[in-house]
């Protein structure tokens, strides 16, 4: 008895699955939103702002050239390489800033914590595949250019279940 | 006539060369792994006789990556990514306790409103670790209903983690001070809405795979581990607690804001492998009511981290730290030169621990046992080697 109640509760409980909305985010064509424009830090305050750890964004007028970000990859994934850029700024006597690598690059944002000044953060853009391991290596122009923000999908809880959308 | 004897002659030859059975010929030797007997590369070689098994030889080591050793390379910061490698679904334990030990080092304590982000992190990750767990149960008793549901349902953790943390497993969350950033707007209700929609489909678990005959029947009484086996072996977590101790390092030695938060041990006294299956299912559900009360509890604002310099020096020392991981017990050990590097990192994992109960408890049991058997034992063989 107790053998067969046991069955008859495993399918009703499949049989009540059925009628569950199906729980799949069909990723071409959706995108997850994400919380914010990504990590961020705020060196003043000592902490960080919540978000997603994709692709960096290095915004030029505001990078000295310290290394501190490649300093603080040194030992975690040595994806950080300074290079030399053509631009001249006024902050940057050396004109040299970060290039990463992103076939090294674990998305830790320990990078983004060293920056004192709030050049370098990161953003929610995690499409980062490529056909060459060269393509994965960005370069300070690219890594300047702002990913456009394409995602509106939320997980969503209703009464027929947890859908995305 | 003549050509009788030769036959004879030749066939005493003969069986002069015939090697006579031995007892070792009954045996057969099977090598289990090591490329993914279920999860991680693993092996174990089993003798057979017939459908019994009668030895067992446990070969861990297969993904050794000298995480102790690369520890003594890198700062107390640059530490933080690489350690939480070996168990990338659970990685804000295996992270708990190393920043745990190096504040016990520098002689800090974290901010209060950061200690409660900890501890949420910590219980999420759990359930993110033990779905995954329970799903890979399911598909090695053939049941993949089992293997798709907390597959599924693992994206309400996710979800929340990636929200918090900024990914979705791998954190670098918790860091020597306390944690990396404080949680978004809007994650208190969302967390609640997601963490409550959870534990009813909890209940569908109950009812397709833990209430399941079949289930019952492959699990209930077998690979018995006594309390008395089980304290001499020293299996600790969910294995020690199936046993009938009620021993969890939270309620024990209690860290960081696990004092203040109201919570039962769960234990069985059954001791075989349903209540070793049954256990971390019954700490999820645990850990809904924990992440409730940190969220009822914590202050509505405050710092969340302690700032040190990024390459803080250890004064001379040791310190010794252990938290509750979704395996057991998961200790650092650091000892401190006094340099911005440690002189040396012990740690010790559940998933070791709980392996070398392995051998003790197939010995005697059939092969058809194995599965539940071993994945019973909650074993997680990357963070095992380290």
């Amino acid at each position: 008895m107790n053998t067969a109640s046991g069955f008859i509760k495993a399918l009703e409980s499949g049989t009540k699955h059925l009628f569950i909305k199906r729980f799949t985010l069909r990723y071409p064509e959706q995108k997850l939103k994400f919380v914010g424009d990504g990590y961020q830090f705020d060196p003043k305050k000592g902490v960080g702002i919540a978000g997603l750890r994709g692709r960096h964004i290095l915004f030029h007028d505001k990078c000295t050239g310290c290394q501190l970000c490649s300093i603080a990859c040194e030992g975690i994934a040595e994806a950080i390489a300074m290079v030399k850029v053509d631009e001249q700024w006024k902050q940057n006597k050396k004109s040299i800033m970060p290039q990463i690598d992103y076939g090294k690059c674990v998305f830790c944002g320990l990078c983004v914590d060293a920056c004192p000044f709030y050049a370098l953060y990161m953003t929610n853009d995690y499409e980062l595949s490529s056909y060459t391991k060269q393509h994965l290596i960005y370069t300070p122009s690219q890594l300047a250019i702002k990913p456009i923000d394409n995602g509106d999908v939320e997980l969503k809880i209703g009464s027929r279940g947890a859908t995305h959308g | 006539m003549s050509s009788l004897d030769e036959k004879i002659d030749e066939a005493k030859k003969l069986s002069m060369q015939i090697v006579k059975e031995s007892d070792e010929d009954k045996l057969m030797t099977l090598s289990v792994g090591p490329q993914h007997p279920g999860t991680g590369h693993f092996r174990f070689i089993i003798k057979l006789d017939g459908d019994y098994i009668v030895y067992v030889n446990i070969d861990p080591g297969y993904v050794h990556r000298g995480e102790e050793k690369m520890c003594e390379y890198r700062n107390y910061f640059t530490n933080i990514p690489h350690l939480e490698r070996p168990v990338i679904h659970d990685s804000a334990n295996i992270t708990y306790s190393y920043s745990l030990a190096v504040e016990d080092l520098i002689g800090i304590t974290v901010p209060r409103r950061g200690q409660f982000l900890r501890a949420i992190t910590s219980e999420l990750d759990r359930i993110n670790y033990t779905l995954y767990w329970l799903a890979i149960y399911g598909i090695f008793l053939g049941h993949s209903t089992m293997f798709m549901w907390p597959a599924a349902d693992r994206e309400l953790v996710l979800d929340l983690l990636e929200r918090l943390t900024g990914h979705r497993i791998t954190h670098a969350f918790n860091i020597p001070g306390g944690v990396r950033n404080d949680m978004p707007n809007n994650f208190k209700e969302k967390c609640l809405s997601q963490i409550n929609y959870l534990e009813k489909r909890l209940k569908e678990y109950e009812h397709i795979f833990y209430n399941n005959p079949l289930f019952r029947q492959r699990t209930e009484g077998v690979g018995i581990l006594s309390k008395e086996d089980a304290i001499k072996l020293g299996v600790t977590g969910s294995v020690l607690r199936a046993s009938g101790v009620p021993y969890d390092i939270r309620k024990v030695e209690p860290y960081d804001i696990y004092n203040e938060i109201d919570f039962n041990v769960q234990y069985m006294k059954t001791c075989d492998s349903f209540a070793r299956a049954y256990i971390p299912f019954l700490d999820v559900r645990e850990s809904c009511h924990i992440i409730r009360e940190l969220l009822d509890k914590m202050p509505e604002s405050g710092d969340v981290r302690e700032k040190l310099l990024s390459n803080i020096k250890g004064p001379p020392g040791e310190s010794f730290k252990r938290v509750e991981s979704g395996r057991g017990a998961l200790s650092y050990h650091i000892v401190s030169d006094g340099t911005s590097r440690p002189y040396r990192v012990k740690i010790s994992t559940g998933s070791f621990r709980n392996i070398l109960a392995l051998p003790f408890l197939l010995v005697g049991s059939m092969l058809g046992d194995m599965p539940p058997i071993y994945w019973s034992l909650n074993y997680w063989p990357i963070e095992a080697d380290r």
